[in-house]
């Protein structure tokens, strides 16, 4: 087969889907880039969804990395091909994916094919998480990014990592009244990590900025605080907090309250693998990202022609995904022989340089943000865990208490993960029990189903 | 794991977890019972329907056979050629006792597990009704129904009216549709869960996320069943395996069983509201909303080894099929599919009992598309013969017998 014709297919428009489409389309490989928005640039750099002349709320810092990722892809437009609005739903056959657009069904067959499907937040039941006015941080960033509303008008967000200061700034210059910003680790733990922070100089720089920002605003940062609970009539109006100790258990003797509008709760992400298991490919568990695909060196699947980058191999943020979609693109384009090995293993290894920078520092960010299981007693028995099928904390309890030692039994015996999300929300809260009971090595993974987002009847019509 | 166990059940879907409790109700014994969920273990993919007529008369699962059928009628018959004769697949009569007397069992079962052990697996009186939607359907059903004389107070005939009257969401193309009134539905689910914490509220030890890998044997005689977390001694070994049955036997005696893998695909829309009041075949598929308001609609019926990999043109046969019976679904949502391994043999009976020359080794097992409706006579007769007690039904069609199987024309399904 003449290399020429071979498709080479990216699912997921972000850092990491744009960057190895730039890539390839340097060694003059045309790609084809399938996204479910509206937009290009993935969750992060998507951007306004209408018009607009400025963004006085996003930093400069932000603005440019946005810049240069549109640059990537306009530079390259010709060898591009971009579809957007429509969702890979799954597989078709051994080398086909089906699509959607919520229409009709497609196929689309690969040569090589790179998952770049980004990730999705980890929930974290608490009581009163599901009342209207609590969001994800994610979620509330989207607001002032992409939607250009502000999600609330007072508002404080609890959580843990880099996205807290940063959030807090867009939300405080947005006009938002920031309550106060509770992270869940301590300023100690933050300490130890100074040197991995300086990996990546002029993102602590700006993370220092960002701190004195809000302290020039006064916007309290509490660290070693977090979530208890939220409360209110139609929505949330008001919350709990506390101190958290060394496991995040809340201190309920010094817990106090505070009134306001809406709440941005952030304890990290979960890789998005729905199509990379639909694909069979092999997966390992992961403590801080759930699942995630096994992985070789040039971010090559268990399935030879199948790549995986950017936060679906585990949460590096953007910054790592553009590395990793850019070393998956050198491997094709070696495979296609597009480049000579001695090309390939220079911009590989300059490419692995700078994800290594990335590593050290984000994993700086990720020892001092470990998820601690002690916020597994948050919830009451009342307190829904299954947002889709209305499972409460006490029947996951009761699952337990009968012996139940993996989420497939978990899933019979109590319907969490069966709903229409299929356990992207509430698989994270069941893996970490089965990791607080002992059992996470073998507590195997919720499976992801076709279609990956349900579809009507009618599409399947011929 | 020093421990000795009377029995040790390996497989826990419907029918190891039915022995389980059946074993269990007397509390006199001990006994074990070691899971590891496989995908497309048949009881989770399961539809939970308990058509007892239906499926011996090949409905249900069986109507993909019925549709090849069908249109090969219609092709001779717009090429003016000869009708092949019309042949229901319908199962011998001890089949029809032992899924019958397992269907009569479900009421009271359902009443004794939710009082006694506080878990209800929604058990519904639903009928199944055949929806016929041209006379090659009417033809279809009428030889079945000669074909279980002894069974007609069970079948209620539906014309086009009483159909709509019954089932207003039906297509107003059907003619009318035959009902099997005993045949009901269960969650599989909710059944499998029941039957094993009303097990272990007897003192059944499970082992669940434990995965068999060998038999010890002394001579001809069972001695321990050897897991992945190590070896669990007993006298008795009963093998549920479903479709992995074989491995297992060969392990405990020597020989294998033709008990294979046949894959089913399912689709299942999203929650709706109650738009049917019992289970539907069609000459498509079957189409069952269970409790909670899913539709599910089954199922392929392929022999493709473990392979439990979805395929477009198999799920739109089974979309279009509902759609077509049931038009309010083309404006709704399909939620998810999945496929399940049926535990089949080349007879469509179960292989049941011990084998020949072999001691403390129990089949349980090839229960093909009727594991979760003949759960409870299955239980029940293991128990009997794990104490030596007279049998409820005649044993002997379904012990392992090698004769069974021979001169059997490969199944339908190919």
């Amino acid at each position: 087969m003449s290399t020429k014709n071979q498709q080479v297919i990216i699912v997921g428009g972000g850092a990491a889907g744009i960057s190895a489409a730039a890539q390839l389309a340097e060694f003059g490989i045309s790609s084809k880039i399938i996204d479910e928005a509206t937009k290009l640039g993935g969750v992060v750099y998507r951007g306004p969804l209408r018009h607009t002349e400025e963004l006085p709320h996003l930093d400069e810092f932000y603005q440019k990395s946005q810049k240069s990722l549109q640059d990537k892809y306009h530079n390259n437009k010709d060898k591009i091909d971009v579809q957007l609005e429509t969702s890979v739903i799954g597989p078709d056959g051994a080398n086909g994916l089906i699509l959607s657009d919520q229409k009709s069904l497609s196929s689309l067959n690969y040569d090589y094919l790179i998952l770049s499907t980004g990730c999705h937040e980890r929930s974290v039941p608490f009581p009163g998480w599901t009342l209207p006015g609590v969001m994800m941080m994610g979620g509330v960033q989207l607001q002032i990014k992409s939607g250009l509303v502000r999600p609330g008008e007072k508002m404080a967000l609890c959580g843990t990592g880099p996205l807290l200061p940063l959030i807090a700034c867009q939300l405080h210059k947005a006009g938002v009244e920031v309550e106060g910003v509770y992270e869940a680790s301590s300023f100690t733990r933050l300490a130890k990590e100074a040197v991995a922070l300086l990996n990546k100089p002029m993102l602590t720089l700006n993370g220092l900025s960002m701190m004195s920002y809000l302290k020039r605003n006064n916007v309290p940062f509490h660290y070693g605080w977090g979530i208890v609970k939220a409360e209110g009539k139609e929505a949330v109006e008001e919350i709990t907090v506390a101190p958290y100790d060394k496991e995040w258990k809340a201190d309920l003797s010094k817990a106090r309250t505070a009134k306001l509008d809406s709440i941005g709760i952030g304890y990290g992400f979960v890789a998005r693998t729905q199509i990379t298991q639909l694909l069979n490919l092999e997966h390992e568990y992961s403590y801080q990202s759930s699942y995630v695909p096994r992985l070789s060196g040039n971010q090559r699947s268990s399935k030879d022609n199948v790549y995986v980058a950017g936060d679906t191999s585990g949460i590096l943020g953007s910054d790592g995904a553009a590395f990793e979609g850019q070393i998956a693109a050198l491997d094709i384009a070696l495979r296609m022989g597009a480049i000579d090995a001695a090309t390939h293993a220079s911009r590989t290894n300059k490419a692995r340089k700078g994800l290594q920078r990335v590593r050290n520092f984000r994993f700086g960010f990720d020892r001092f943000s470990e998820r601690q299981l002690g916020m597994l007693d948050l919830p009451d028995d009342d307190t829904v865990i299954c947002r889709c099928e209305n499972v409460k904390k006490s029947q996951i309890d009761a699952a337990f208490e009968r012996g139940v030692k993996d989420i497939t039994s978990l899933k019979m015996a109590t319907r969490a993960g069966l709903g229409d999300c299929q356990g992207k929300i509430c698989s994270a809260y069941c893996y970490d029990r089965f990791k607080q009971a002992g059992h996470a090595e073998r507590m195997g993974q919720l499976r992801a189903r076709f279609p990956v987002e349900p579809i009507s009847f009618a599409m399947m019509e011929d | 794991m020093n421990k000795n166990y009377d029995v040790v059940i390996t497989g826990g879907g419907a029918v190891g977890a039915a022995c389980a409790y059946f074993l269990s109700r007397e509390k006199d014994l001990k006994v074990a019972l070691v899971d590891f969920k496989k995908p497309g273990n048949a009881s989770r993919a399961s539809a939970g329907g308990l058509w007892a007529i239906g499926e011996s008369v090949g409905l249900g699962c069986g109507v993909i056979f019925f549709k090849t059928l069908s249109k090969q009628m219609n092709e001779a018959k717009e090429n003016g050629g000869e009708l092949p004769p019309l042949r229901p697949h319908q199962l011998p009569d001890f089949f029809f006792d032992f899924a019958l007397t397992s269907n009569n069992m479900f009421p009271s079962l359902h009443e004794e597990l939710r009082e006694k052990h506080n878990i209800d697996f929604k058990f519904e009186e639903t009928g199944l009704k055949f929806v016929m939607y041209d006379e090659h359907d009417r033809a279809y059903a009428d030889q079945i129904a000669s074909g279980i004389p002894h069974l007609s107070d069970q079948v209620k005939w539906l014309n086009a009216d009483e159909l709509r009257e019954e089932e207003p969401y039906v297509t107003p193309e059907a003619i009318g549709a035959m009902n099997f009134t005993c045949d009901h539905q269960v969650s599989p689910f909710l059944l499998i869960d029941s039957y094993t914490e009303a097990a272990r509220q007897n003192g059944v030890d499970l082992y669940l996320n434990t995965m068999v890998t060998g038999v010890e044997t002394q001579g001809n005689r069972v001695v321990g069943v050897r897991t992945d977390k190590g070896t669990i001694s007993c006298n008795t070994m009963i093998n549920a395996g479903g479709a992995w049955a074989s491995q297992l036997c060969e392990w405990a005696t020597g020989h294998t069983i033709p008990v294979y893998p046949v894959k089913g695909q399912i689709v299942l829309s999203e929650k709706l509201p109650k738009i049917m009041r019992g289970c539907i075949s069609t000459s498509d598929c079957y189409i069952a909303q269970k409790d909670n308001g899913e539709v599910l609609i089954g199922s392929t019926t392929e022999e493709k080894g473990y392979d439990t990999t979805n395929t477009l043109p198999e799920l739109k046969g089974l979309a279009q099929g509902a759609s077509k019976c049931l038009p309010i679904l083309k404006e709704m949502n399909i939620k998810r599919t999945w496929a399940g391994l049926r535990p089949g043999t080349r007879d469509e009976i179960p292989i049941l009992g011990p084998m020949d020359g072999i001691e403390g080794y129990i089949n349980a097992c090839g229960h093909f598309r009727t594991g979760i409706l003949c759960s409870a006579i299955t239980g029940t007769l293991i128990n009997e013969i794990v104490r030596g007690k007279e049998t409820t039904l005649d044993l002997k069609p379904f012990l392992y017998d090698p004769k069974r199987f021979e001169d059997l024309e490969p199944p339908f399904y190919g």
